[in-house]
């Protein structure tokens, strides 16, 4: 045996070398060609594919497949999307070598061309679930581009406009809407001052009233007042709403919303305003964050945004909504859209970074097992399997939250706003907290390549890693989330009633069993996975309900009862989150008829419940699981991923992200670094 | 014989002519008073060839070329016509999928394969070089992919190498079924070369002597008889601009209306020309054929062919639309060049109508077309790509 291994290695080593020989670079023809040692050979040509893509692409991209598509060709066609060759390939992605000015200008020229294509039609005049579900589509299209472009455009579209459609009447709508789509004028939003970010009730810009001339009159009073973070500020953006404290008469009725323009049409900033830059960031260098000063801006009494509030020309402060905190709700609506968005777009770039990562492993290999052996394609390791395919799986369970999400927010009503609040945050939190996971571990499963800005993974950790703090910073929005189901809670004791809402309708059901045995049958059951978050969700709702009472009980505030309580209130966010993320799943899962695709589906979600559940601690802390329980799962989890990986090429081919999004690695990574593809 | 360096003529199959040289076969298209269109017997036979060259490793280059003023006009849609008026529509569905076959077989051809573009290239003989490695254009080619005026739709793998075509000129050609020179050809990627005609021959003699399958060594051989020619003022080609502004919109109408403002902008033959032929072609078929090519340039050659499988299967089965025999009747037949469309007028024809042709054709016999297994996949067959513009 011995020998033969030798000779064999012998043989090997001979043929490398007489490659080399033979193809001294004094040959004329295309020396490194005929001595490639490896060669690439595309996954499609030994994966299969057992169910669908079209089909499943349509779960998971739920609407307008093929306005995406167009979108999609659009950008892949256009020399300002930055086509670029790579091994026969054309990739499209910004040119993040550009400096930071250079970058803010191309996302400017984007913008116009993606206009004057029409593809903001209808964005704000517009009405319709239709024409709402189509702008979301371009906008998650958009993302997956550049996240510096749609954020331009969330801005502009969604907290600009969005707040002029949502705090305004007629008369803004009327003059304000229009121009915006067409871009006549440029919005931001100035909220966030150097002082106050997450508490938004704490800002410090304050605005008086002067009835002689029928002014507002803005004022910047100290420096953590200045605004900060303005996404358009810096270059572009030629109006602001300004979030101000609204003093009237010596009396503070608290934060409204005023429009201020900063610019005028050539681009000068106005008198009155001082802007500087927010300077260099570590991503998202497309967006001109800047920082803004106010120094007695005047502003006509008709630019509040007065459909929660109004001063009468005369100075006198009217308002439907009595209730301070009820207005100040009121003003913090249009930000539930941008949580909307923000978690689904994470989710998008999850998908770019577990398409690129699981291509990439199904064609590169990395030692033999055995002597002389071919080496071992990545993908057929069980670690890297349990790298990649856990992630996968949370991010499939991740798109179907999103989009639940963005039903409910479509069909909102005044009734839903408060699921809507907790729902948004929580997901938004999760989804984009994932998103930072799943980007790291790509990055690491593509070794060096993954450092490659063209390959785009590891890039994406620093354009996205944005979205864990803006529209709400996810331990305060998680924090929030858990003050609300402890309201739920405090108010169904007081009322003694059942839970209504909010999903946890389950905490008026005797108290879920997890079973001493726990065979395979029984692990991958939605019966068992989803009783095992409703107890966890329960259990750590009474523990913290309890927690809380127990410190007030010893004299603490309710308000400080609450920050001692942060541990479980950490957890109990978890819980409500994964429980609610599960049950979306299953909702999807449920629309699709038996067969292949709901077979994978099932694994799929099975992978995901599982993986919560070995991950989160407090199922062994607080005993929900047995040690022996924690073991089986933890073993299941193992079996589940052998059985994903003969579809993980076809689960991200139905991401129906188009290659010219992804990087070279996602393809011939072998000719897009050949000597013939350096440009000599 | 088959190491002997003369050419030697084997004419055992008179409508597809092989010559054998030192380690190059070159396969000539014989139907010249047909303009060559393929005919079942000419599609059989160019597989059953490109098979087995494939395999064969004292082959190591395919020229393909035309006899007389085509390279090829076009699949023998007449001989379809006749199937489907005999009742038979699957013996055309037969046709087109060992059509498609071949284009799948010559776009994943481990060996290059070298056409020579001498005279008209529609169609079918679209299908048959612009899969290939290299494609040399001439003063007298003419490439045009007309299927939208005849009912139907750029089929042949044209929703694969259209869309890659830089910006939006694929839409462009494949929607109105412009006509485009040799000069332009290479300028948008479709040719790889341009040789003059009457360097041909020499080309093809040193392609002859040529022995090796490295495609670099294929293209330098080209280059050194290759020239770069004129566009032509008045070319398509110089008009990129305004085609991207039409051409990218999102439907057929939307495409129409903002030809018809640049047209008001600016009086112009050529955005006139453009209208005309939009109006012109089916509107069914314009319809079918913007989402195939926008479908096409996100996905692979394969699926493109198995959507445009579909597809033909729809038209030939007639229950969607007639626009396909109504074409034929009006341009071939009776040439009135009159169609009746049916439905007459874009805004009649809904998205789910258009929906239909994507879907499989509900027939108990019918299924998808089944492409074979390759090892070579070659990823985009045109040179220029959106860049060089």
């Amino acid at each position: 045996m011995a020998s033969q291994y030798s000779s064999e290695r012998t043989w090997f080593r001979t043929r490398i070398l007489t490659n080399h020989f033979l193809s001294s670079p004094s040959q004329s023809v295309s020396p490194l060609e005929s001595n490639a040692c490896l060669s690439y050979s595309p996954p499609e040509l030994h994966e299969s594919y057992d169910f669908y893509t079209n089909e499943m692409r349509k779960l998971l991209d739920m609407h307008n497949i093929e306005d995406r598509d167009w979108l999609f060709g659009l950008m892949r066609q256009s020399k300002v999307f930055n086509p670029q060759e790579k091994g026969g390939r054309v990739y499209v992605a910004p040119d993040y070598n550009q400096s930071m000015e250079q970058q803010r200008e191309m996302t400017m020229r984007r913008i116009a061309y993606l206009l004057e294509r029409g593809i903001f039609n209808g964005w704000l005049t517009g009405k319709g679930l239709e024409l709402e579900m189509k702008k979301f589509a371009f906008l998650e299209v958009v993302g997956i581009f550049d996240h510096s472009l749609s954020v331009k455009l969330g801005v502009h579209f969604f907290l600009w406009g969005g707040a002029i459609k949502f705090f305004g009447t007629e008369r803004h709508h009327d003059k304000w809407l229009r121009d915006t789509e067409t871009y006549a004028i440029k919005g931001c939003f100035a909220m966030s001052e150097l002082g106050h970010g997450s508490n938004v009730r704490g800002i410090e810009t304050v605005t008086v009233y002067d009835s002689k001339t029928g002014e507002f009159v803005i004022n910047t009073p100290c420096e953590s007042a200045q605004k900060y973070w303005i996404g358009g500020a810096a270059n572009h953006a030629t109006h602001t709403i300004v979030f101000s404290q609204l003093n009237i008469n010596g009396s503070n009725e608290g934060v409204h919303a005023f429009i201020a323009q900063i610019r005028d049409a050539d681009g000068n900033i106005c008198p009155n305003i001082r802007i500087a830059d927010c300077g260099h960031k570590i991503g998202l260098n497309g967006v001109d964050n800047g920082r803004i000063w106010f120094n007695n801006l005047r502003i006509p009494r008709e630019n509040l945004l007065n459909s929660v509030a109004d001063v009468s020309s005369d100075g006198k402060y009217l308002s439907a909504i009595k209730d301070p905190d009820q207005r100040f709700a009121a003003f913090l609506a249009p930000l539930t859209s941008g949580r909307v968005t923000i978690a689904v777009s994470a989710i998008y770039s999850s998908k770019i970074s577990l398409a690129t990562a699981i291509r990439y492993s199904l064609t590169r290999r990395a030692f033999s097992i055995t002597p002389n052996g071919p080496e071992v394609l990545l993908l057929d390791y069980p670690s890297h399997q349990r790298r990649l395919l856990p992630l996968l799986a949370k991010t499939y369970a991740m798109s179907f939250a999103g989009n639940y999400l963005k039903m409910i927010y479509w069909k909102r009503t005044p009734e839903s706003n408060k699921t809507l609040h907790v729902v948004s945050s929580a997901f938004k939190a999760t989804l984009t907290w994932h998103n930072m996971r799943t980007l790291q571990e790509c990055r690491e499963a593509c070794g060096g390549q993954g450092l490659k800005t063209e390959n785009r993974v590891g890039h994406l950790k620093s354009e996205y890693d944005v979205q864990t703090t803006f529209e709400g910073d996810n331990n305060v929005l998680m924090q929030q989330v858990s003050k609300a189901l402890l309201a739920e809670y405090v108010a169904t004791q007081k009322k003694k009633k059942p839970f209504k809402g909010l999903g946890l309708e389950h905490m008026n059901e005797p108290c879920p069993i997890i079973p001493s045995q726990l065979t395979s049958t029984v692990l991958r059951s939605t019966q068992f996975q989803i009783g095992a978050f409703c107890l966890r969700e329960r259990d750590l709702l009474n523990r913290f309900a309890a927690e809380i009472s127990q410190h007030q009980a010893k004299g603490e505030s309710k308000e400080y009862a609450f920050i001692l309580g942060y541990q479980l209130a950490e957890d109990l966010g978890r819980a409500f989150s994964d429980r609610a993320i599960l049950q979306t799943f299953m909702e999807a899962e449920a629309t699709v008829s038996v067969g292949p695709l709901k077979n994978v589906l099932s694994l799929l979600r099975s992978m995901y419940a599982l993986t919560c559940m070995e991950e989160d601690a407090a199922f062994l802390r607080y005993g929900y699981l047995s040690t022996k329980n924690a073991a089986a799962v933890r073993k299941e989890v193992t079996k589940l991923c052998s059985e994903v990986r003969p579809h993980a090429l076809a689960l991200v081919s139905s991401f129906g992200i188009p290659d010219a999004f992804l990087g070279p690695i996602a393809y011939n990574w072998i000719d897009a670094n050949s000597w013939s593809s350096v440009k000599h | 014989m088959a190491s002997c360096t003369s050419a030697s003529v084997k004419a055992q199959d008179d409508q597809v002519l092989v010559e054998e040289t030192l380690s190059a076969r070159t396969l000539i298209l014989n139907r010249p008073r047909q303009l060559n269109a393929l005919s079942n017997q000419m599609v059989s036979r160019l597989l059953e060839l490109f098979i087995a060259y494939e395999e064969d490793p004292n082959v190591k280059l395919l020229v393909l070329k035309g006899n007389g003023r085509a390279f090829c006009a076009g699949g023998d849609v007449s001989a379809v016509v006749r199937y489907i008026r005999e009742g038979d529509w699957k013996l055309g569905a037969k046709f087109f999928a060992k059509e498609y076959i071949l284009n799948y077989v010559m776009a994943t051809y481990a060996k290059p394969q070298v056409s020579i573009l001498n005279g008209i290239v529609m169609g079918g003989g679209a299908g048959a070089s612009i899969h290939g490695r290299f494609r040399v254009a001439t003063e007298n080619s003419v490439f045009a992919m007309p299927e939208t005026a005849l009912g139907l739709f750029p089929d042949v793998g044209a929703s694969y190498f259209l869309s890659r075509l830089p910006r939006f000129f694929g839409e462009y050609v494949g929607l109105t079924g412009a006509k485009l020179d040799g000069a332009e050809m290479l300028e948008s990627g479709l040719a790889t070369h341009f040789v003059p005609s009457a360097k041909l021959s020499l080309l093809e003699e040193a392609l002859h002597k040529e022995d090796s399958s490295d495609p670099v060594t294929i293209s330098s051989i080209i280059d050194k008889y290759s020239q770069q020619p004129y566009l032509k003022e008045q070319s398509a080609c110089l008009r990129l601009d305004v085609i991207d502004r039409c051409f990218s919109r999102r439907t057929v109408e939307e495409i129409l209306s903002a030809l018809e403002r640049e047209a008001m902008n600016k009086a112009d033959a050529w955005i006139t020309t453009t209208i005309q032929s939009l109006k012109k072609a089916s509107p069914t078929s314009l319809k079918i054929s913007l989402r195939l090519i926008r479908e096409g340039r996100l996905q692979g050659v394969g699926q493109c062919l198995v959507r445009e499988y579909r597809m033909v299967c729809h038209v030939m089965q007639g229950k969607l639309s007639k626009d396909f025999f109504e074409g034929c009747r009006a341009i071939l037949l009776d040439k009135d060049k009159n169609p009746k469309w049916e439905p007459s007028k874009l805004e009649l024809i809904s998205n789910s109508m258009v929906e239909q042709y994507f879907l499989k054709v509900v027939d108990e016999e019918w299924e998808d077309l089944k492409l074979p297994a390759r090892f070579h996949l070659r990823i985009c067959c045109c040179k220029a790509l959106s860049i060089s513009f």
